[in-house]
C-alpha cells in the first residue's frame, strides 16, 4: 500500500505537546471517520455481510427456503472430488489468460497509436462505443453475427474461400470466441484508461528520445512501458478480477456447452444455485472463487509492485 | 502507485495540446501508414457489429431467418423502433413476431434517468469522501479498513445477490428506484481504489499551503482536491453512469410495476419470451441502439474533457 | 439461463384484448385502479399467450367483483430467477404459470399449496381434462399442486412447396415408418429432402455430405435438457418396450443403459453423419429446427404445438405438418406435456387465489384461450375450440390431436431432482451428438443419475 507519509503516532495521552496544526496532521481519525462513514456503511451492509452469510453457508446444507443445516467441510470435501468444478477452474483459467492476453495487447497498441497518431476526440468516442452496450447485448449480437451457417461472420470467412467456423458450437472454439466477445466490448475501455497513463507522460522525454535518435518501438519499450507500469497494475488487477466472473456472456450464448466446453466457474455456481437449489455447495464453490481471486491479486500486487507510489 | 507521474506539473497542462501537435513525426511514413491501417481495422472490429444491429433493427423479423446472408435490411421495416417507442399495437407487434406487451417508453427513461443519477452522483461522491479518508489522512487502521474494501472487488455477485434482496424487502423497498439504487449508491471499491490512486498524487504542498492558511481538511477536501481531481472523478462518473444504466438482474428483481421499470428490463420483452424461439431480433437491436444513445450523447458531450484532461489537469 | 426444458409457446396475431390491467393496476399495493379490490398477482412467460388471459381475468373479475387479477409477463430465463428470488423474499405472485421440470423441486421446497386443501380447487375433476393431464400434477404425497391448462404433442412441419419441388406429396408422409436399422421408410423420405450445394439429392449418388444446403430432418441440440421432447422422443418412444423411467410420474430409475434405447440414439445422431440432419455444429449452439426451417436449411422440423403459429409466421411457406413416424413398436409416439397453474404459499388470500385458479381450468376461460388459438387448452371443449381457430386459419393440426384420440402418447417423465438430471444428461447427450463419445457412455450417466435418487 502507498503511504508517502511516515506511519502516524498513536494520539494517545503520551504524545509529546506538539504544535495543533502539526498534531492535526498525524491524526484525522474523526474526521476521518465521518469521511468514510457512508461508503463503509455500504461496504458493511451490501457487500461484508453478505459475503460472511455466505461463507457460513458453505458449510450448511441450504435449498434457499428451508433452514440452513450445518453440515461441516463436507461442501468441500465434494468440491474437492467434483470433476465439473475441476473442470470449470481449467475453463475459467484458459478464459482468462485468452481473455486478459489479448485485451491487454490491443488495449496498449491502442493506446499508443491513439497518442501518437491523433488526438481526435472522435476516434476516442469511437473505440469506447462497444462499452456502452450492455454484456447481454454484445453476447446476443455476437450469437448472431457468429453462427455457423446463417451468421455474417462466417458469410465472410466462406467468402474468402475458407472453411466455415463453429465459433460457438465446438468445443476447442468456444472459449476463444467468448473471450474474444468480451474483448470487444472491453478493449477501448481498456485502451482509454492506458491512454490516461499515456497522458501522463511528459512529452518532453519523447523529445529528447527523439533528438537522441531513438526510434518509436525505442521509445516504446524505453519510455512508454517503464512509465505505464503503475497504471497497468490497476488495470491488470481490475481487469483479471473482472475476466474470472465471466458469466452473461455464456449465460447468452452457449450455457455451458458444448459438452461442459463452455461451464465457467461463475456460471456453475450460479446453475448450483438458481438452478439446483444447492446453496451451500454453491456457496462453497464461491469461496473457491473468492480465494482463487485472492491469491492471483495477491501475486500480481506483488509482482507488478503495485503499491509502491512513484512519489514516496 | 501513480496514475500521475511526479512530472505531471503545472506547466503540462498548458502545454501538451501545442508540443503534441507540434510533434515530430507528422510526416507520412511507412510505419504511420501502417499504425493507421491498425487503427482503422481495429475501429472496423469495434463498429461492425453496431452496423450489424443498425441493419437487423431495421429489418423485418419474419423474413431474417431466410435473408441471413443479406448485408442490408431484409424486407426494410421500421417496426422494431415502433415497437420500442410503444407506437405498434399489439396485434401488430404479434405479427411482426414482438411480443404485443405495451410500453411506457418514456417513463422508462425517466426511471432509468433517475437510477443511473442516484447511483452515480451516490457513489461518485461517497467514494471520493472515503478515498479522501484513504489517502490524505492519517488515522489508525487506515491500510487495514483499504485492504478489506480492496478485498470487496473480489466478491463473487452470487454472494450479495441474494441478501441483499432480502434486505431491500425488509426496508420495503422493492419496487421503487431507491431500492434499485440503494445498493450501489454508498460506494464501490473500484471508484474508491480509483479515487484514491488520484488524491495520493496530488502534491503535499498544494495542501499543505491551504492548511497553512488555516483551512480545515474538509475545506480542503472540497474546495481543492475536489476541483483538481475533476478529471479523473468525471471519468469516473462517466463510467459508473454506464454500467448503472446498463444494469438488468438487479433491477428486474426489485422492480414489479412500471413505477419502478427501468429501460433495460422494460426491453427485456424483446428478448427470448419462450427458450426455444428467439428474440425478437428487430426489436431487441433497435432497443438496444435506442437505449444506447442516451450514453453516446453523453460521452460526446463530456469525451474532450475527460480524457484530454485526465492525468494532467489536476493541478491549475 | 439454466435449462431450457419443454414446452415453449409462442406468438401468434392473436386477437388483443386490451392491456389496462396491467398498467392501470401499477403501484405496489396496486389497488389503485380499483377502489379496495383485493389484488390476485398471477405469473405466466408467454407474452403470446398474454391477451387470452387478460380476456379470462376480465371476465373473472365481471364474476367475482371485489377481486382484481394483475397478469405480470416476464421472459422465460427471467421468468423462474424472479420466482426464486420472490420465494426467497416473500415477493411471489398469488397464482403462477407452472412447469413440469420446475415443479418437484417446488414441492420439494414446500413452496406451493396443495390445491385439494383449498375450497374452490378441491373438487377438481381429472376427467374434466383431456386424460392423464391432471395425474401429472399430483405430488408423491397425493396431492393435486397444479391445475391443468393445457397440452402439447409432437409433429413434423413441412412446406408443400419443398415437398412438391421433391416429387412428394403430403400423403407420403402420413404414413413413415422407422427402425433403428436402416431408418426405414423415414430415413428414405430425409434422405431423398436433403439436397447438397450441387443441388444432388441425399438418396442420389455423389451426395456431398459435408457441403449440404437443404436437410432434411432439422435438429434441435442434443435434447439433453428435455429428455429428446423435440429431437428423440417420438423414435425412443416408438419403441416396443422403453420408457424413460420403471414408472412416470415419479420414477426413481433411468432407462438410458436399454440397448435399444442407445441403439435408437445412435441411428438418430447417426443422421447427422450421413448429411440428412445437421452436426451438432453446423449451425449455433442454440439453432432450433424452427429457425432452419425459416432459414430454408430443413425440409422437416420435428417441433411442438406450442410453435404452430410461429411456424405459420413464416413468411412465403405453404405449411403442413405430418404425424411423427411409425416405430417398431407398430405405433407413433409422441411425448405428451402440459401446464398447470399453481398457488404459492405466499399468497395473501388462498381462498381467492383458488378461486381464480378454479376459473382459468374453467369452461369459460379454457374455451377463451381455445379461440384465441395459441395453445391447445387441457378441457375437451377448449381443445376443439382451439382445432377450430387453426383450421379457419387454414392449417390442419390432426398430426397432434390424433395422438390423444389414438392413444399415442407418453407423458413427460416427471421426477425429482430435475435439475440435476439435465446437469447430468445435457453435457452427456451433447457429447454423443458431436460424436465423442458412443452411446455406450449413457451407461455410465444412467448410474449417476440413479445414484441421485438413493438419497431419497
Amino acid at each position: 500500500m502507498a503511504i508517502s507519509q511516515p506511519v502516524q503516532r498513536p494520539s494517545g495521552p503520551v504524545t509529546a505537546p506538539a504544535p495543533p496544526r502539526g498534531r492535526r496532521r498525524k491524526d484525522d481519525t474523526a474526521l476521518a471517520l465521518l469521511f468514510i462513514a457512508p461508503a463503509f456503511l455500504g461496504f458493511a451492509v451490501f457487500l461484508a455481510w453478505p459475503t460472511l452469510r455466505g461463507i457460513w453457508l458453505s458449510f450448511t446444507e441450504f435449498n434457499l427456503l428451508t433452514p440452513a443445516r450445518f453440515v461441516g467441510a463436507d461442501n468441500y470435501l465434494r468440491m474437492v472430488q467434483d470433476p465439473v468444478f475441476w473442470n470449470a477452474m481449467v475453463v475459467t483459467l484458459q478464459y482468462v489468460v485468452i481473455n486478459i492476453g489479448l485485451q491487454t495487447v490491443l488495449a496498449l497498441l491502442i493506446a499508443v497509436l491513439m497518442q501518437r497518431l491523433t488526438q481526435s476526440s472522435l476516434v476516442r468516442g469511437l473505440v469506447l462505443t462497444p462499452y456502452l452496450v450492455s454484456n447481454v447485448v454484445a453476447a446476443l449480437v455476437f450469437f448472431w453475427i457468429l453462427d455457423t451457417q446463417l451468421g455474417v461472420g462466417n458469410q465472410i470467412i466462406a467468402g474468402l474461400g475458407l472453411e466455415r467456423i463453429p465459433f460457438l458450437a465446438d468445443e476447442a472454439w468456444v472459449i476463444p470466441t467468448i473471450a474474444v466477445i468480451n474483448v470487444w466490448r472491453h478493449v477501448g475501455y481498456t485502451a482509454l484508461l492506458i491512454f490516461a497513463g499515456l497522458q501522463a507522460i511528459p512529452p518532453t522525454m519523447y523529445e529528447a528520445a527523439k533528438v537522441d535518435g531513438a526510434s518509436e518501438i525505442k521509445m516504446f519499450f524505453r519510455i512508454t512501458l517503464p512509465l505505464l507500469r503503475p497504471i497497468m497494475a490497476l488495470v491488470l488487477i481490475m481487469t483479471i478480477i473482472g475476466s474470472f466472473q465471466v458469466f452473461d456472456t455464456v449465460a447468452v450464448t452457449t450455457q455451458g456447452g458444448p459438452v461442459n466446453a463452455s461451464r465457467v466457474l461463475q456460471y456453475y455456481i450460479y446453475d448450483m444455485a438458481f438452478g439446483r437449489f444447492q446453496f451451500g455447495y454453491a456457496s462453497a464453490l464461491s469461496v473457491g472463487l473468492l480465494v482463487v481471486l485472492m491469491v492471483v491479486t495477491v501475486i500480481q500486487y506483488r509482482l507488478t509492485r503495485a503499491g509502491s507510489s512513484d512519489l514516496a | 502507485m501513480a496514475l500521475m507521474t511526479t512530472d505531471a506539473t503545472p506547466a503540462d497542462a498548458t502545454e501538451p495540446e501545442q508540443a503534441r501537435t507540434a510533434r515530430p513525426g507528422r510526416r507520412t511514413s511507412p510505419g504511420r501508414v501502417l499504425a493507421w491501417a491498425v487503427m482503422i481495422l481495429f475501429l472496423l472490429f469495434s463498429l461492425f457489429p453496431f452496423y450489424w444491429m443498425l441493419r437487423t433493427a431495421l429489418s423485418s423479423n419474419n423474413e431474417l431467418y431466410a435473408g441471413a446472408e443479406s448485408w442490408l435490411p431484409v424486407g426494410f421495416d421500421t417496426g422494431g423502433f415502433e415497437r420500442v417507442f410503444g407506437l405498434q399495437t399489439g396485434e401488430e407487434a404479434l405479427a411482426a413476431g414482438g411480443s404485443g406487451q405495451s410500453l411506457n417508453f418514456f417513463l422508462y427513461l425517466r426511471n432509468s434517468v433517475v437510477v443511473a443519477l442516484l447511483i452515480t452522483v451516490g457513489q461518485t461522491f461517497f467514494s471520493a469522501m472515503a478515498a479522501y479518508a484513504f489517502s490524505r489522512l492519517q488515522w489508525r487502521g487506515r491500510d487495514f479498513v483499504f485492504a478489506l474494501f480492496l478485498g470487496g472487488l473480489m466478491v463473487p455477485l452470487i454472494f450479495t445477490f441474494l441478501p441483499n434482496f432480502v434486505l431491500i424487502k425488509q426496508l420495503g423497498l422493492v419496487d421503487t428506484l431507491l431500492g434499485i439504487a440503494l445498493p450501489s449508491m454508498l460506494m464501490a471499491p473500484f471508484a474508491v481504489f480509483f479515487l484514491r490512486q488520484f488524491f495520493l498524487n496530488i502534491p503535499r504542498e498544494v495542501e499543505e499551503a491551504a492548511l497553512i492558511d488555516g483551512a480545515s481538511k474538509v475545506k480542503v477536501f472540497f474546495t481543492l482536491i475536489l476541483p483538481m481531481s475533476s478529471a479523473p472523478v468525471a471519468t469516473l462518473a462517466v463510467l459508473t453512469f454506464i454500467t448503472a444504466w446498463n444494469d438488468y438482474f438487479w433491477p428486474l428483481m426489485v422492480s414489479y410495476t412500471d413505477s419502478s421499470r427501468v429501460l433495460t428490463v422494460a426491453l427485456g420483452v424483446f428478448r427470448a419470451q419462450t427458450p426455444q424461439t428467439g428474440p425478437d431480433w428487430s426489436g431487441l437491436m433497435a432497443a438496444t441502439l435506442v437505449a444506447a444513445l442516451p450514453m453516446l450523447l453523453l460521452f460526446l458531450v463530456f469525451a474532450r474533457r475527460i480524457i484530454n484532461s485526465i492525468g494532467f489537469s489536476g493541478i491549475k | 439461463m439454466s435449462a431450457r426444458p419443454t414446452p415453449r409457446r409462442r406468438r401468434l396475431a392473436a386477437a388483443l384484448a386490451t392491456l389496462p390491467v396491467l398498467v392501470a393496476a401499477s403501484g405496489c399495493g396496486g389497488d389503485q385502479g380499483a377502489g379496495d379490490a383485493q389484488v390476485i398477482d398471477y405469473w405466466l412467460w408467454d407474452s403470446s399467450q398474454q391477451p387470452g388471459y387478460e380476456q379470462c381475468a376480465q371476465a373473472f373479475e365481471a364474476e367475482n367483483p371485489g377481486l382484481d387479477v394483475r397478469i405480470t409477463q416476464s421472459g422465460w430465463d427471467d421468468y423462474w430467477s424472479r420466482l426464486t428470488a420472490g420465494f426467497i423474499a416473500d415477493q411471489a405472485p398469488d397464482v403462477f404459470t407452472n412447469h413440469l421440470t420446475k415443479y418437484p423441486q417446488f414441492v420439494d421446497l414446500q413452496v406451493l399449496l396443495p390445491l385439494d386443501e383449498l375450497e374452490a380447487t378441491a373438487d377438481l375433476d381429472p376427467a374434466d381434462y383431456q386424460p392423464g393431464l391432471a395425474e401429472l400434477w399430483q405430488g408423491q404425497d397425493g396431492h393435486q399442486y397444479g391445475s391443468p391448462k393445457d397440452w402439447d404433442t409432437v409433429g413434423l412441419f413441412y412446406d408443400r412447396a419443398v415437398l412438391e419441388e421433391a416429387g412428394l406429396s403430403p400423403d407420403d408422409l402420413a404414413d413413415l415408418e422407422w427402425n433403428p436399422r436402416d431408418g426405414g421408410t423415414f430415413e428414405q423420405v430425409i434422405a431423398h429432402l436433403s439436397v447438397d450445394a450441387n443441388g444432388v439429392r441425399g438418396d442420389e449418388p455423389g451426395f456431398d455430405k459435408e457441403n449440404v444446403e437443404v436437410f432434411g430432418l432439422g435438429a434441435s441440440g442434443s435434447g439433453g435438457d428435455n429428455f429428446g421432447q423435440t429431437q428423440w422422443s417420438p423414435f425412443t418412444g416408438s419403441l416396443p418396450t422403453w420408457t424413460a423411467t420403471e414408472t412416470n410420474p415419479w420414477g426413481s430409475e433411468f432407462n438410458f443403459d436399454d440397448p435399444a434405447f442407445q441403439e435408437t440414439l445412435e441411428w438418430y445422431y447417426g443422421l447427422a453423419e450421413k448429411g440428412y440432419m445437421p452436426r451438432y455444429d453446423t449451425f449455433g449452439p442454440s439453432s432450433d429446427s424452427y429457425q432452419q426451417f425459416a432459414a430454408g436449411r430443413a425440409a422437416l422440423a420435428l417441433n411442438g404445438s406450442w410453435m404452430i403459429s410461429s411456424f405459420a409466421s413464416v413468411e412465403g411457406v405453404e405449411l403442413g405438418v405430418a404425424p411423427t413416424p411409425i416405430g417398431p413398436s407398430g405405433q407413433r409416439a409422441s411425448m405428451y406435456n402440459g401446464l398447470a397453474d399453481s398457488v404459492t404459499r405466499f399468497a395473501d388470500d388462498p381462498e381467492a387465489a383458488a378461486r381464480w385458479v378454479e376459473f382459468l381450468g374453467g369452461t369459460t376461460c379454457q374455451d377463451i384461450i381455445g379461440e384465441s388459438g395459441v395453445v391447445f387448452p387441457a378441457t375437451p371443449s377448449g381443445t376443439e375450440k382451439s382445432i377450430q381457430a387453426r383450421s379457419e386459419a387454414g392449417i390442419d393440426v390432426s398430426a397432434f390431436t390424433d395422438h390423444i384420440e389414438d392413444e399415442t402418447t407418453f407423458l413427460f417423465p416427471v421426477t425429482e431432482h430435475g435439475a440435476d438430471i439435465t446437469a447430468l444428461l445435457q453435457p452427456a447427450m451433447d457429447a454423443v451428438y458431436i460424436g465423442s463419445e458412443p452411446a455406450s457412455s449413457l451407461t455410465e450417466v444412467n448410474e449417476q443419475v440413479n445414484r441421485l435418487f438413493d438419497y431419497g
